[in-house]
């Protein structure tokens, strides 16, 4: 019996990542529609209505566009492409490879965040530029952001290997996507919605990253933070734990 | 159920029956599969042989009935089947994004060899397999062919003492055929390498095979070797005919033939008799005869 171990932890996440940042092949072009002109466009158009009302109401338009283009592209990325893999049968070839089911999904929440990275920056400078906001980015940035990005990750990844197939996992994400941008202060600031559908968004993963974006890109700092962080956290924790249930290496 | 001392696989009592299907997909299937052993897993469309490697695979969970791995069951640990298995699944849409070269180097990188064992790996089955000409090429681009090719090659990557096959000679030209069974049977011969393959193509898997099982309707109905199960089969030779619909080709009156197709007839023949038909043969109303033993392929008739 001549077998060979499996490689070190690290090594499998360093392979696999590499493996998911391929897909950088075929995703450029929805990176560059959906992920960049969209929001752009969505900054322009929101932006005209939001003018008069103050830079407050701007900032939400600017912030509410990232978190929108997250939605759609980071969440949106991760539910097809786990969606995908079940069934073109890319998870039975990991499965039947030395790798952990956790770095494998590490691996590919990172890789595509990676992948976002550039339609964030040119959305974030071309959004403040069209709204004349004046951008304060704090250093602390580097963590806030990928802890935005990795609870939709999360989610995009549960939600690719719970439905039967691409498509039912795609509606059921535009669905979802259109109720964490309108459920809370997203996009909209709290102030301009009813009282019910602010204390609701407490409930979405998106309400916090907003938050907390809005924070670190625009200022200023607030105690807020803390709890932003510790809930994305925790949202992290939770929808990696239940992928990881959830993504079964064998059918039932 | 066949026993044997050291089976690397033991399969016992397995079934599966899928949700909200009535009929199990396979059923009480028991066998080993001895090490060093190529083994042929024949039978019809639906006969349950891709289930049943699936759950040797450990990549599907049985009903009832139980899959060892060098006497361990599968699902014990889950490294268990990674660490000794390389498999090649029926469908072809694996790592798409990735170059055959890229492909290659991760999944023996992947199987445990060093960065330098992993280059070398993937030269020697770009070399094998003949793939060297596209390994620049995404796997996306493929035709299917070469996507068949490259899961070959990604199965063997790392080599694996064992080799779970699921159709690898689908999609490929006869010339490529030939040199997939020729490949496994020196990787076999060469290394000992178990391989145990699923095939439709009976004629062609016959170079390879040393023992075979045949599925029918979800259960095993012969396991052993094809030397031995032949022995239960009609011993006379057949006689294969080609020809134009038109211009049947005349045969001695006692003989009679059957007729598979309107240009195609088979003739069962005592060893006696060969020679005697063949030269009152009109060859020149014949488009094509073979003359033959019974075959692997008889034998896949015969059960299913």
């Amino acid at each position: 019996m001549k077998a060979r171990l499996p490689l070190p932890l690290y090594l499998q996440f360093w392979d696999l990542f590499l493996i998911e940042l391929s897909n950088w092949r075929w995703a450029w072009r929805n990176l560059v529609l959906t992920g960049t002109v969209l929001p752009v466009f969505g900054i322009l158009l929101l932006g005209s209505f939001a003018r008069e009302l103050g830079s407050n109401a701007l900032s939400f338009v600017l912030i509410g566009n990232l978190v929108m283009a997250l939605l759609f592209e980071h969440m949106g990325k991760m539910i097809s492409h786990f969606a995908y893999m079940k069934t073109a049968g890319s998870l039975d070839y990991f499965a039947t490879l030395p790798v952990r089911k956790a770095m494998l999904i590490l691996a590919a929440s990172l890789a595509f965040f990676i992948l976002f990275l550039p339609s964030l920056v040119v959305v974030l400078a071309g959004g403040a530029l069209i709204l004349r906001l004046q951008l304060q980015v704090n250093p602390l940035a580097l963590v806030v952001v990928p802890l935005c990005a990795l609870p939709l990750a999360g989610i995009g990844a549960l939600m690719g290997v719970t439905f039967r197939t691409p498509e039912e996992a795609s509606s059921v994400g535009r669905l979802l996507t259109i109720l964490m941008l309108t459920a809370g202060p997203v996009l909209i600031p709290p102030d301009r919605l009813p009282d019910w559908l602010v204390w609701f968004g407490f409930l979405s993963p998106a309400t916090y990253a907003a938050s907390a974006l809005r924070q670190v890109l625009l200022g200023p700092l607030t105690t807020r933070l803390l709890l932003d962080s510790a809930v994305l956290a925790a949202c992290i924790l939770f929808s990696f734990w239940m992928v990881d249930r959830k993504m079964d290496w064998r059918e039932g | 159920m066949t026993s044997s001392p050291n089976p690397v696989y033991s399969v016992s009592s397995l079934t599966k029956t899928y949700a909200g299907m009535d009929t199990p997909a396979n059923e009480a299937i028991s066998f080993n599969v001895e090490q060093g052993v190529v083994f042929g897993l024949l039978g019809d469309n639906g006969a349950g042989k891709s289930t049943l490697v699936k759950q040797m695979a450990n990549l599907l969970r049985p009903t009832s009935g139980v899959v060892n791995l060098y006497g361990r069951p599968v699902w014990e640990d889950p490294l268990l089947v990674p660490r000794h298995v390389g498999y090649m699944p029926q469908t072809a849409r694996t790592l798409n994004s990735l170059t055959v070269s890229e492909a290659l180097y991760f999944t023996a990188h992947l199987r445990g060899c060093g960065r330098r064992a992993a280059n070398c790996e993937r030269e020697r089955l770009l070399h094998l397999w003949d793939l060297k000409d596209i390994r620049s090429e995404l796997c996306s681009r493929l035709s299917g062919g070469q996507k068949r090719l490259l899961q070959l090659a990604a199965a063997m990557a790392g080599q694996p003492p064992i080799l779970i096959l699921d159709e690898p000679t689908n999609e490929l030209a006869p010339q490529r055929r030939r040199h997939v069974w020729e490949t496994l049977r020196a990787e076999n011969r060469e290394r000992g390498t178990t391989i145990v393959f699923i095939t439709h193509d009976a004629i062609e898997a016959e170079r390879a095979v040393q023992q075979v099982g045949i599925m029918h309707r979800g259960r095993l109905v012969a396991l052993g070797k094809p030397s031995d199960l032949k022995k239960e089969l009609n011993q006379q030779l057949r006689l294969t005919l080609r020809f134009q619909p038109d211009t049947p080709p005349d045969l001695p009156s006692d003989l009679r033939p059957q007729k598979l197709a309107e240009d195609h007839w088979l003739v069962f023949l005592d060893h006696d008799r060969a020679e005697s038909t063949l030269s009152a043969l009109d060859l020149s109303r014949i488009d094509d005869f073979h003359l033959h033993s019974a075959t692997l392929e008889d034998l896949y008739l015969h059960y299913t």
